[in-house]
């Protein structure tokens, strides 16, 4: 895969939905991927992240709409495992198998070279336990496999559920090293995760869900931009006049109290200002610089609201 | 690509220690079909069940058993899979699935017949190591020895895809287990007491056919009915995991 091509392949998820029976499990989901940056994907347990990222593998079969890498469903990929590396299961190892023994499952599978074996051992530092049998292996070490094996064809795309899962602080040092230099090789990298502070500390992009729909997709800088709180006896009134001030701002409620709103994309005077020539009451104007893990709570406690998205 | 998936399917097969314990299984069966003929006798205390060549053909005849041991190497070898999540990989780099599942029942079909050979052979040496301790020598014809070699070889195939199969569907190593006794083992009877017509179509009767044993059915319509025994299923199988999600 040349350096051109890594720069074309994006997922696009667009409109995906998974019923199991009754049961929405991923519902209307439609974000992009972009290469060259490393997108978080978060949602509390059961938010439908595992069964999204299935569905984009082509493991799970979608009820609607689509999941497609550089424009091409998994499964009309010409070479799928040098295109797409992912790991989706911790535990996706015979327990008799050596490490080693694994990996050239995997290689011969996918017609690679076995040299590429050592290269990725090396890569995520197991060559001095590539011939011990799986069932040896801690549970860091069995996630250093599992993104051994998605390294494996070198590819453009990574699709990693949970990587950084049983990972002690060294280990997590290294795969972070290891996806920003793989984002910043132009590769595309997705990324499950709820570890929120290593999410903040890697991700460019954060796709965020619940309840299997979207709740917000934007890049970390967009989102760490100052919130300004506005407390006001009008909030309908006051997010109507912002959204039309012609300023791309996001307004929304914020969690818990209904006579509040959480403004980005404006500044606090600008927000002061606004409300004046509305004519509404302001009972408080502050500016606030929020945790993503605050945010994240906010976000997933509420109902998922499609004006979350920040225009891009 | 199919080729690729092939080779992987049999570096799996070969990394790990099952087909071992298989193999174990094979020359404890030897072992004791070798203290059979030396010791055993027959009710009159007589050693009639090795005194001609038909008698020791039956004696050495495999088939039947490697039907039933290679179905449940199969079944163990693909449910398994399922079961600790590997099958993900192989779905992976072959997401067209049937190429998948093709090349893992040929990787499994393979050891089934490698499974076979194997027990035939280390039965027949077992007997003819045993028989200098009695007072009959190895009776059995050239042509019958490879009759009983390639009788036993296509009865591993067989068996092997048919428990592969069920272990695919199934997807669980308990219950393709049970699953594959109960094809090859329960059920036969079950359907012989309720039809007695098909007692002739039934996979240990068709293996004996095939060693020639017996001659209920033709050796070609034996071979073409135990095959059909592993290509309902596998097809069945081809099919429904193309429709299903992996995880």
């Amino acid at each position: 895969m040349t350096e051109v091509e890594r720069d074309g392949v994006a997922i696009e998820v667009e409109d995906l939905t998974k019923r199991y029976g009754d049961a929405t499990v991923v519902d209307h989901l439609t974000f992009s991927v972009r290469p060259g940056r490393v997108t978080g994907f978060l949602g509390p347990n059961g938010a439908g992240k595992s069964t999204t990222m299935q569905m984009v593998l082509g493991l799970a079969r979608p009820t609607e709409g689509q999941a497609t890498i550089g424009g091409r469903c998994y499964a009309d990929l010409d070479d799928p495992v040098r295109t797409v590396g992912a790991l989706l299961e911790a535990n996706a190892f015979h327990p008799g198998r050596s490490g080693r023994n694994h990996l050239r499952v995997l290689t011969d599978a996918a017609g690679l070279p076995a040299s590429r074996v050592d290269e990725v051992l090396e890569m995520v530092e197991l060559s001095a336990a590539a011939d011990k049998r799986v069932s040896a292996y801690s549970l860091g070490m069995r996630q250093r496999l599992g993104v051994a094996g998605a390294m494996l064809g070198d590819p453009p795309v990574l699709v990693l559920d949970e990587p950084a899962n049983g990972l002690d602080p060294q280990g997590i040092h290294t795969m972070r090293d290891l996806l920003r230099g793989c984002a910043e090789r132009g590769q595309t990298v997705l990324l499950s995760s709820h570890l929120l502070a290593e999410m903040e500390l890697l991700a460019d992009d954060l796709v965020v869900i619940a309840g299997g729909r979207l709740v917000v997709s934007s890049s970390l800088a967009d989102l760490r931009q100052t919130e300004t709180l506005v407390r006001t006896p009008s909030p309908e009134v006051l997010a109507a006049a912002l959204r039309d001030s012609g300023t791309e701002v996001v307004v929304e409620e914020a969690a818990g109290a209904p006579d509040t709103l959480v403004v980005r994309g404006m500044s606090t005077d600008a927000v002061g200002e606004c409300a004046f020539q509305a004519g509404v009451l302001l009972r408080e104007l502050s500016t606030h610089v929020g945790s993503l893990e605050e945010r994240f709570l906010a976000w997933t406690s509420t109902s998922p609201a499609s004006d979350r998205s920040v225009p891009a | 690509m199919i080729r690729n998936l092939f080779r992987s399917e049999l570096r799996k097969l070969t990394t790990t220690a099952m087909p071992l314990a298989f193999v174990a299984v094979l020359v404890v069966l030897a072992g004791i079909n070798a203290v059979a003929v030396a010791f055993g006798t027959d009710a009159d205390g007589s050693k009639t069940f090795i005194s001609t060549a038909d008698e020791q053909r039956s004696l050495v005849a495999f088939a039947a058993n490697a039907t039933m041991l290679a179905g449940l190497f199969g079944a163990i070898a693909v449910a398994r899979e399922h079961g600790h999540g590997t099958v993900i990989h192989a779905f992976l780099a072959g997401p067209r699935r049937h190429r998948a599942v093709l090349a893992q029942f040929a990787a499994v079909g393979l050891g089934g017949a490698l499974l076979g050979v194997l027990g035939a052979a280390s039965t027949i040496i077992a007997v003819t190591l045993a028989l200098p301790a009695t007072e009959y020598g190895f009776l059995i014809p050239a042509d019958g020895v490879a009759q009983v070699l390639a009788a036993s070889t296509l009865c591993g195939a067989v068996g092997a895809v048919l428990g592969a199969a069920i272990g695919a569907l199934v997807r669980n190593t308990g219950g393709a287990v049970t699953g594959a006794v109960l094809v090859l083992l329960v059920a036969p009877p079950l359907v012989v007491q309720l039809a007695n017509e098909t007692a002739s179509w039934m996979p240990a009767t068709l293996a004996t056919v095939l060693s020639g044993v017996t001659t209920e059915v033709g050796i070609a319509g034996a071979a073409a009915a135990l095959c059909l025994w592993a290509a309902v299923p596998a097809a069945l199988a081809l099919v429904l995991i193309q429709r299903r999600d992996v995880i």
